[in-house]
């Protein structure tokens, strides 16, 4: 080897170097999006959670489990504004399974709070389940939390997410009328306290504030039917599409960027989803996401 | 306390307005069975308001009509009998000492009460409410006195959370029964709170000077049973005291201010009966018609009422216009002047009401207003999906509608005030309002624009705008505003409120610029 091309090497390897080592690393942790079909909601959530490696690699014996899905408006289960309730009782029947000592289940609702738990539906579905608690928010528990981000420096979150092992993110698909879609990204705002309008002036910026801070362990996005516009609450079942689908993974980022494609659009078409992907959060390349449809 | 036929029926039916008054609230369902209002719909003073007021029958007060005849029949059993007011007054009066009656009261001051509520009715002015013992008794406590009880049950939760934190999840399923069956949901201040319980209490205080001094001498309910039960069938023998003992008068809570026996005044509670102690009295079918009083009241007194009633109500009428701007009124009522006539004010709706959107108006009505519900979009909002109101107006003022029209019915108008709202003032995203917007196809929508940020640099920022032809004017908008205090999107009070057409607010919209991009 000559000293031009020793200088070349070297130059080259210390230019791509990084990189490569960067791809290299990233392969490894290749970010995983388990897609099912289905019209049993119940099994098809389970055949997710199972193709992630089973509710015993996320819960342990004796955890404390948070699932979080979206229940915060007076809507039916068919009109796509909230989580299907047999989604959530699947999850939260593995997280049981599993050996969690207590499941928490909670929304800071839009509307009345009453009306969103009997609404829609997951208060019922839940209902006489042992070691289950399908409480309404109380207003005390919320707790500021200093969270240093580029727009939030502060925030009051629920205590029950801070204090319990394990955070399942449930959202359901929908349009969004300020950030075009609302996924797991932003179904994170069910533990925020506060004005939570606030946030709007900034809304990319501020969710992956909360997203950097608090970590969801797994994010179940519902898309057993999507509401495909006048979201978030909807209301009119002409803009609700039935796809029968299941999206999981612990890559929240990775997951939102897949429902992005249900809706025809493009990961980077979502500010909320390029925000997070930008703040590290995870992966928004569809083409570096594995995606298993089992 | 001797528990007499009559005090055991008074417990119950105390007891009974009590459950009603806290099954009065959302639990679960979108139907309330059984609420407060039979009271009020079993109330002739309401009845009779109604009738002249509105000039229209309803069957929602047939019950009222029915124990107008009973009391025709049996005289002012209901006092006696059923009156919560009247039971509460019993159980306190016993350690209230007292001094000599109050002269001023005697005579004719129940008439003077009376009649001009009655004519001011005929001049649809409905005020009948405001001094109707029931009315009187449920504003006390669902303005008062329930609140209280929920904010300190509520306060002591969450004192217990500030000492020993998640530990007080133990103890939680003995709240959250209390909680979910007794206690209101929400922490809700209302105007007029102090008012409402001074003039309860102050009922209460007239105890001071003889036993049941409100409701033999001022109650216009208890007037008007006891004008009614001077027809009575039954009689008390004998009609006088008797000269060798007066035992009567010492036993009587109401009708023995003389020497005989005040047959209007009498509530049948048959104390005189049990007390007797020469088994010498009883109630039974009158043999001939001797009543002693005239059938109506003085000529002086007639006119002078019913003068009294239009002094009262027609100056009364006077409104600011910029406080009724913001006068809005429960979904259903298109018309204020029909409203006024038929209201009772008896704050039931104001107790229901989900989100607590309705309050008693203070000054915002007039003068002829006061303690009418109105909605007040900054502490709540009218929940899209609920119809409770409507079902526990005992007059039907705000009318019972199936939840599909409700949604359609108009409260009002939102308007943004640019000048506040974010967007147009500050050029900077929001659209809160435009998210929480129930209407399915959204009153309030959106369009991108680019504007120059107030930092100079060009931007593209949310605007919202109002589709007002399918705004319901539910006031979520101003309720979820981000500004603080003043909200930058209000409702207004319209004067048309004819429902949205059927086919409007759940269609595909023409434009559908605001949707999705």
């Amino acid at each position: 080897m000559d000293r031009r091309t020793f200088i070349k090497a070297t130059g080259s390897a210390v230019l791509l170097g990084p990189v490569l080592v960067k791809d290299v690393l990233a392969a490894r942790e290749q970010s995983l999006v388990v897609v099912t079909e289905g019209t049993d909601y119940p099994a098809i959530t389970r055949k997710a959670i199972n193709a992630l490696g089973g509710m015993t690699k996320f819960v342990k014996s004796g955890d404390i489990v948070v699932v979080k899905p979206n229940m915060g408006w007076d809507r039916s289960s068919e009109l796509a504004a909230n989580t299907h309730p047999l989604v959530v009782r699947a999850v939260v029947e593995e997280c049981l399974a599993a050996g969690a000592k207590k499941v928490k289940v909670f929304d800071n609702t839009c509307n009345d709070s009453r009306r969103c738990y009997v609404n829609s539906g997951i208060e019922g579905a839940l209902k006489g389940m042992k070691c289950v608690e399908c409480k309404q928010i109380e207003t005390e528990r919320f707790k500021k939390v200093t969270l240093n981000g580029q727009f939030l420096k502060e925030w009051e979150l629920y205590d029950e997410a801070l204090s319990a092992n394990v955070y399942i993110n449930v959202p359901v698909a929908k349009h969004h009328g300020l950030s075009k879609l609302t996924l797991g990204l932003k179904n994170i705002m069910g533990i925020m306290g506060g004005s939570r309008g606030y946030i709007h002036r900034n809304i990319d910026v501020a969710l992956a504030d909360i997203n950097a801070h608090f970590k969801s362990h797994l994010t179940i996005i519902d898309a057993t039917r999507i509401l495909t516009a006048h979201g978030p609450q909807g209301g009119n079942i002409a803009d609700v599409r039935v796809l029968n689908k299941i999206i999981a993974s612990t890559d929240i980022v990775a997951a939102d960027a897949y429902a992005t494609t249900l809706f025809g659009m493009k990961p980077a078409d979502i500010p909320v989803t390029v925000a997070a992907y930008k703040r590290g959060l995870g992966e928004m390349n569809l083409d570096k996401i594995k995606v298993v449809k089992a | 306390m001797k528990f007499t036929p009559a005090r055991i029926c008074q417990l119950l039916f105390l007891a009974l307005f009590l459950l009603l008054f806290v099954q009065t609230e959302y639990r679960g369902q979108d139907e309330i069975s059984a609420a407060v209002n039979s009271f009020f719909r079993a109330n002739p003073l309401v009845l009779i308001s109604y009738l002249l007021a509105a000039k229209t029958w309803t069957w929602l007060l047939f019950p009222a009509l029915l124990m107008a005849v009973a009391t025709l029949f049996l005289g002012r059993f209901f006092c006696g009998w059923i009156c919560p007011l009247g039971t509460i007054l019993d159980l306190v009066t016993t350690r209230i000492s007292k001094s000599a009656p109050l002269r001023s009261l005697k005579g004719n001051a129940k008439y003077w009460l009376l009649l001009p509520l009655l004519s001011a009715s005929l001049v649809n002015l409905n005020l009948s409410g405001l001094l109707d013992p029931i009315a009187i008794l449920l504003r006390g406590l669902t303005f008062f006195l329930y609140p209280l009880l929920g904010i300190a049950a509520r306060e002591g939760w969450v004192g217990l959370y500030h000492m020993i934190g998640e530990q007080r999840d133990t103890i939680a399923p003995a709240y959250n029964l209390v909680r979910d069956n007794l206690l209101p949901f929400r922490d809700t201040m209302y105007p007029l709170a102090f008012l409402s319980a001074a003039i309860l209490l102050g009922i209460i205080a007239l105890e001071r000077y003889e036993t049941r001094n409100w409701c033999r001498n001022l109650c216009p309910l208890g007037t008007l049973l006891g004008w009614l039960g001077r027809f009575s069938l039954f009689e008390r023998l004998p009609g006088k005291l008797c000269s060798d003992c007066g035992q009567c008068r010492e036993l009587c809570p109401t009708g023995f201010d003389q020497d005989a026996l005040f047959k209007e005044e009498c509530t049948l509670c048959m104390e005189c009966q049990r007390g007797c102690p020469h088994d010498r009295i009883s109630f039974r079918p009158r043999k001939k018609q001797n009543v002693t009083a005239p059938f109506l009241p003085e000529r002086r007194l007639l006119l002078g009422g019913f003068a009294g009633g239009l002094l009262l109500a027609i100056p009364a009428r006077f409104r600011s216009p910029a406080k009724e701007s913001r006068l809005l009124r429960p979904p259903g009522v298109q018309s204020e002047n029909d409203f006024l006539k038929k209201c009772v004010r008896c704050g039931e709706c104001m107790k229901v009401c989900l989100k607590n959107a309705l309050y008693p108006a203070t000054y915002q009505a007039g003068v002829e207003g006061i303690f009418t519900p109105q909605v007040i979009p900054r502490l709540g909002y009218c929940e899209y999906n609920c119809t409770l109101c409507g079902q526990v107006c005992p007059t039907g003022a705000i009318p019972a509608l199936p939840l599909e029209s409700k949604k359609r019915e108009v409260i009002g108008k939102a308007a943004f005030d640019k000048n506040h709202c974010l967007p147009f003032a500050r050029k900077i995203d929001c659209i809160v309002c435009e998210e929480h917007c129930p209407i399915p196809d959204k009153a309030i929508r959106s369009r991108s624009v680019s504007v120059v940020g107030l930092d100079g640099v060009s931007r593209m920022v949310k605007e919202p705008y109002l589709v007002e032809e399918i705004c319901n004017g539910c006031g979520i908008c101003e309720n979820v505003c981000p500004l603080e205090t003043k909200a930058g999107i209000e409702v207004f009070a319209v004067k048309n409120r004819t429902p949205i057409p059927r086919n409007r607010g759940n269609q595909e919209p023409q434009n559908s610029e605001g949707n999705g991009q």
